[in-house]
């Protein structure tokens, strides 16, 4: 069993009166990949933007490589080895392909360089992409996009939120591919999805969120004839 | 009511607070001591009062930050002061003809001007100021260019003249008082929850049939006619007119007063001109920096009291003076219309750059009809709901409704013609009361006390008439949500289009409000509704439609759409399928 | 011939006004609020020159640095003061603590100066080259060699370093800035350093020509407004041919007829522009908000 690398007791995060995340305990492994399921509003994006620290009005324990980090701005997080692909991509849609990586590197010029080559390798559309706005890219491309910006600092733990909302089944594909190998290396990989079928194909274990709190777990065999992925994904 | 309870019920309405004003105004006379320059101060602040009143219309209520008022309260300072010297006339015509100059400017420059959003509004209303003090610095003929025009008549009457001191004194108060009556009649009405719902929710505004453009037009002429007014009283105080009056210090210090004293209360316009008209005499032993102290006191209040002194009291008192729950208004019968109108969709598209939201949909919705609409995110539900209601338009197809074609009209119209909504994220006024962001809703409205009423009546049918007086952004999201349903309810719709109703809610809220939508289609109302939970919708809908991809993949009963593969398919996705080459 | 001396000296003007108009927009773009200081500014870089003159006598090229730097300052203190115990209000509450503090800024530079028109130095001295009947004050030319420098290293700070792009993210997206590590925070107040160094750099320069009187702020301010309006909200490219416009058309048509009706006619021509094209004459930043 590989080391624990996050470890969630008791999340509770609130918008304004609205509970959107309830008592959420869960832990994640380095090279696992853990799928969150659950219907549009079950919580999920809340319980992310909580990990990374965007979200206020969030209480409970965060232990990250052993570290209490549920004090710490997203910016240190960050630091830390947390990196996120938020949902609909948010790239920063006035500057070029390669300067979305670039920003998102804390290297010197040269390491940074030989990582924007990596990144390359792993998504060969960037590269060929690199100078175009990113606002111009295709869905496809700023997923692809996103997901390599948030690689670029070598994070340890990849929080990515809806990855294959809006992209082809093929396209899904590369993007789940690409989650793998990134847990294969090494990292972590939490992923919440709507699309139960796509992350099943991903991931190593699933959490099932319905209305803000954790109901179930189990892997992708137990959960394909489970009566409770259908239950959490057509209730609210 | 104890007395202590009876005076905290005197001290939590708002006429009380104007009243409180006053109270303060004379626990400073002793420092006036009525010597002509105390006197000449006191007046000077009525004048600014009555403009900063005016001001909060546009500013306040209607949330446009306008930078013109200092052109209108100079305008109709040069108007008065022309008419006087050049023409003789007495101040019985020059007031109505200065009030008449500023809101003959405020309907020329509407049309360019009122459609601008933010920051171009407030740059296009400093550009009018500019053009007007260009014409007042450069038409010489006529204002005396840059040194203006002295020997403006003392204000008379009639031929009665009002002399300086305490009568001027007291005219100005009471023009300010008048002003501020009319100001309080005004929104105390029905436009107060309105022009709230328009500043804050201007979706919400246009779904209730709101028309915004022209509850801004009105905020902006009212606040034109009283700066000309305030600006008449200005010229024939200080009996000269000179460029001055139209430059930007003016405005400043309407916008201070305003901030300062609080947007919308006409108790903080009073206190904030009374201010600062005084704070630089306060600040004279600064000598040549005591003007610092109006820009310390403006970004002062901006950090530590956003919603001014007034907005700070009103705060203090709930805090240390809560509120006795106020008896609800009787109840009022709610217009209920009987029609047997349907819901005609043909062929409709609407694209979002290459991704068609809603590919081809062909639906009807009879009279009557419960419909829930279901799909996964993404697959066009929410661009349905707003293709109806006119929050967007369709590339293709067709909207009929009743006898007529909708798709293409904006959302006041098609509210007007019977169809209401509600938002997947609310949208109400956090900071009105429910009965407030209820009687919003009530388009037909003549005047608050009737909105109220049938308030009431939806509240009490709803289970919230124990909360009518809370404001509604201290309610648990279930009791929001209903807030928004009565809302929706008041101006009496025929077909109602609810969108993801349930968000937000626990299981037993759900439970709830879907017995609360049962009992209104039982009652005759159609209504449409997305949702996702199909727990929820199957407790009322009559009906079910899954959307994938913009297209409807199912339609039927709800036990049919339920069991149906494709639908399940569409629900948990479709598996990635390997790529040829990666 | 004399249409091409206008035109000369409407790009000087242009020039300087191209400085303000830049650090407006950057503020601008980097929160999302306008810093209505920003012509304050502009006098007190003004007035920094003159203060800095009187204690040391060398020419304006050797004073600009400081004055810059001390600027810089000014801006760090404006983003603490009005914009960062705001930035979770709506924009207007940033408008209106910046009107506040060019109150301040405007008052306390009467107090220190008195209301009467300043000199700051020359650049590099007085005279002017000849050519052809036209003439080019050596101030004038300064002026327009010392903005496209300076509009030139903002560029390629913006462009080509990692700062620049930290800068640039936070403007975009600064949720999604600080999910990647960039201090958010510091990048603002650098932001509204980097626009006040502009605008006193502005008034240094603009301060020998045109002198300068602490109530001068208002124009400038206007002029920066209307430049980034017509030249597209947001847009940095826009709001330096914005500048250039604003300036040539005030100085061509004020040759003219005269200054008032060129300023008249140039908010005419405002106005006229923000009712048949709201999204300013190059159209609104692209994608700025996507």
């Amino acid at each position: 069993m590989a080391e624990t690398l996050l470890e969630v007791r008791g999340l509770s995060v609130f918008h304004g009166r609205v509970q959107a995340v309830e008592n959420a305990g869960f832990t994640v492994a380095s090279g696992d990949v853990v799928a969150l399921l659950g219907a549009n509003g079950a919580g999920k994006s809340s319980l992310l933007g909580a990990l990374m620290g965007l979200v206020r009005g969030s209480h409970g324990e965060i232990r990250f490589a052993g570290q209490a980090i549920e004090r710490l701005p997203a910016r240190r997080r960050s630091r830390l080895g947390i990196g996120y692909v938020p949902e609909g991509r948010r790239v920063f849609p006035g500057m070029t392909a390669e300067e979305n990586l670039l920003v998102a590197s804390r290297d010197n010029a040269d390491a940074r360089a030989a990582r924007l080559a990596e990144m390359y390798e792993l998504f060969p559309r960037l590269g060929e992409r690199r100078d175009a706005a990113a606002w111009q890219l295709s869905g496809g491309e700023q997923q692809m996009l996103a997901i390599a910006r948030a690689l670029m600092p070598r994070p340890r733990l990849l929080l990515v939120d809806e990855p294959t909302l809006g992209l082809s089944p093929a396209l899904a594909a590369v993007v789940t591919g690409v989650l793998r190998d990134i847990a294969a290396d090494g990292a972590a990989v939490l992923l919440a999805e709507q699309n139960a079928r796509a992350a099943q194909a991903a991931c190593d274990r699933a959490l099932l969120m319905r209305l803000g709190s954790l109901v179930g777990e189990g892997t992708p065999q137990e959960l394909e004839a489970d009566e409770r992925l259908t239950t959490v994904m057509m209730g609210g | 009511m104890t007395r202590i309870g009876q005076f905290r019920a005197w001290l939590g309405r708002d006429v009380n607070a104007l009243l409180l004003a006053g109270a303060l105004l004379l626990a400073a006379w002793p420092f006036f001591q009525g010597d002509p320059y105390s006197l000449r101060l006191l007046t000077l602040s009525g004048i600014y009062a009555l403009a900063a009143i005016g001001y909060q219309f546009v500013f306040g209520h209607a949330g446009a930050l306008s930078l013109a008022q200092g052109t209108f309260f100079g305008l109709g300072a040069y108007a008065a002061g022309i008419l006087s010297v050049k023409a003789g006339l007495g101040f019985e015509l020059t007031f109505p003809a200065a009030m008449a100059a500023a809101g003959l400017l405020a309907v020329i420059v509407a049309l360019p001007v009122l459609r601008l959003e933010s920051h171009y509004f407030a740059l296009a209303t400093l550009g009018v100021g500019q053009v007007v003090l260009l014409v007042a610095v450069n038409w010489e003929s006529v204002t005396g260019g840059a040194n203006g025009i002295a020997g403006v008549a003392k204000v008379s009457l009639f031929g009665l003249t009002v002399e300086r001191g305490w009568p001027l004194m007291l005219l100005v108060w009471g023009l300010a008082g008048l002003g501020a009556w009319g100001a309080r009649h005004f929104t105390g009405g029905m436009a107060g929850p309105k022009f709230a719902l328009m500043r804050e929710q201007p979706m919400a505004a246009e779904a209730c049939g709101i028309d915004i453009r022209r509850l801004r037009f009105t905020a902006f002429l009212m606040s034109a006619l009283y700066g000309g007014a305030a600006g008449a009283l200005q010229v024939h105080t200080v009996r000269v007119v000179s460029p001055e009056v139209l430059e930007f210090p003016i405005m400043v210090s309407l916008l201070a007063i305003t901030v300062i004293g609080g947007r919308t209360s006409i108790a903080g316009a009073i206190l904030g001109a009374v201010l600062l008209v005084h704070l630089p005499e306060w600040f004279r032993p600064l000598e040549k920096y005591y003007l610092m102290s109006y820009g310390a006191a403006l970004l002062a209040t901006i950090l530590v009291a956003p919603w001014g002194l007034m907005g700070a009291l009103r705060m203090a008192r709930q805090r240390w003076l809560p509120e006795p729950a106020l008896p609800l208004p009787a109840p009022l019968p709610l217009s209920i219309s009987a029609t047997q109108d349907t819901l005609e969709i043909q062929r409709l598209v609407r694209h979002f750059g290459g991704v068609r939201a809603v590919d081809g949909i062909d639906l009807t919705v009879a009279s009557g009809e419960a419909l829930g609409i279901v799909g996964a995110n993404g697959s066009g539900k929410s661009t349905l709901i707003n293709l109806i209601a006119g929050a967007e338009k369709p590339d293709a197809g067709s909207i009929h409704w009743a006898d007529g074609r909708i798709d293409g009209m904006p959302p006041a119209a098609i509210a007007q013609a019977g169809i209401a909504r509600t938002f997947q994220s609310l949208k109400l006024v956090d900071a009105m009361s429910v009965l407030d962001n209820v009687s919003a809703g009530d388009r037909m409205g003549v005047d608050r006390r009737s909105a109220h009423g049938k308030a009431v009546e939806l509240l009490g049918q709803l289970g919230l008439a124990d909360v009518a007086w809370l404001p509604c952004g201290s309610l648990p999201p279930g009791l929001r949500r209903r807030a928004e349903l009565a809302r929706a309810l008041i101006a009496g719709p025929s077909l109602l289009l609810l969108d993801e109703p349930a968000a937000g809610l626990t299981g037993e809220e759900r439970v709830s409000l879907a017995d609360t939508l049962s009992r209104l289609n039982r009652d005759g109302m159609t209504l449409a509704v997305v949702e996702h939970d199909l727990d929820f919708l199957t407790r009322f809908a009559s009906r079910l439609v899954c959307l994938d991809g913009g297209r409807i993949i199912a339609d039927g009963s709800p036990e049919l759409v339920r069991d149906d593969p494709a639908v399940i398919a569409a629900w948990l996705g479709s598996p990635p399928v390997e790529a040829c080459d990666g | 011939m004399e249409l091409l001396q206008l035109v000369i000296n409407g790009i000087a003007l242009g020039a300087g006004y191209a400085l303000v108009a830049l650090g407006f927009v950057l503020v601008l773009n980097a929160t999302s609020a306008v810093n209505f200081a920003q012509g304050d500014l502009v006098v007190a870089g003004g007035f920094m020159g003159v203060a800095l003159a009187g204690l040391a006598p060398l020419p304006g090229i050797a004073l600009l640095p400081f004055a810059m730097i001390l600027m810089a300052a000014v801006g760090l203190i404006v983003s603490v003061l009005a914009y960062w115990p705001l930035r979770d209000r709506p924009p207007v509450s940033v408008f209106i603590s910046t009107i506040a503090l060019g109150i301040i800024i405007q008052n306390g530079l009467n107090g220190i100066f008195g209301a009467e028109p300043r000199v700051a130095p020359a650049m590099f001295g007085t005279g002017r080259f000849e050519f052809g009947g036209l003439a080019l004050s050596h101030q004038s030319l300064a002026i327009m060699l010392v903005a496209a420098l300076l509009i030139g290293g903002v560029h390629l700070l913006l462009g080509r370093t990692q700062l620049g792009r930290m800068l640039r993210a936070t403007a975009q997206d600064s949720d999604i800035a600080a999910a990647l590590g960039i201090p958010v925070g510091a990048m603002v107040a650098l932001t509204f350093a980097l626009a006040a160094a502009l605008a006193g750099a502005a008034g240094l320069l603009l301060a020998n020509q045109f002198f300068v009187t602490p109530a001068d702020g208002g124009n400038f301010i206007v002029k920066a407004y209307i430049a980034v309006v017509i030249g597209g909200w947001g847009r940095i490219g826009g709001a330096l041919a914005g500048a250039m416009l604003v300036a040539l058309f005030e100085t061509v048509v004020a040759a003219w007829f005269d200054y008032a009706v060129a300023t008249g006619l140039l908010y005419a021509a405002l106005l006229v522009i923000l009712f048949v094209r709201p999204e300013g004459l190059f159209g609104e930043a692209a994608g700025r908000r996507a």
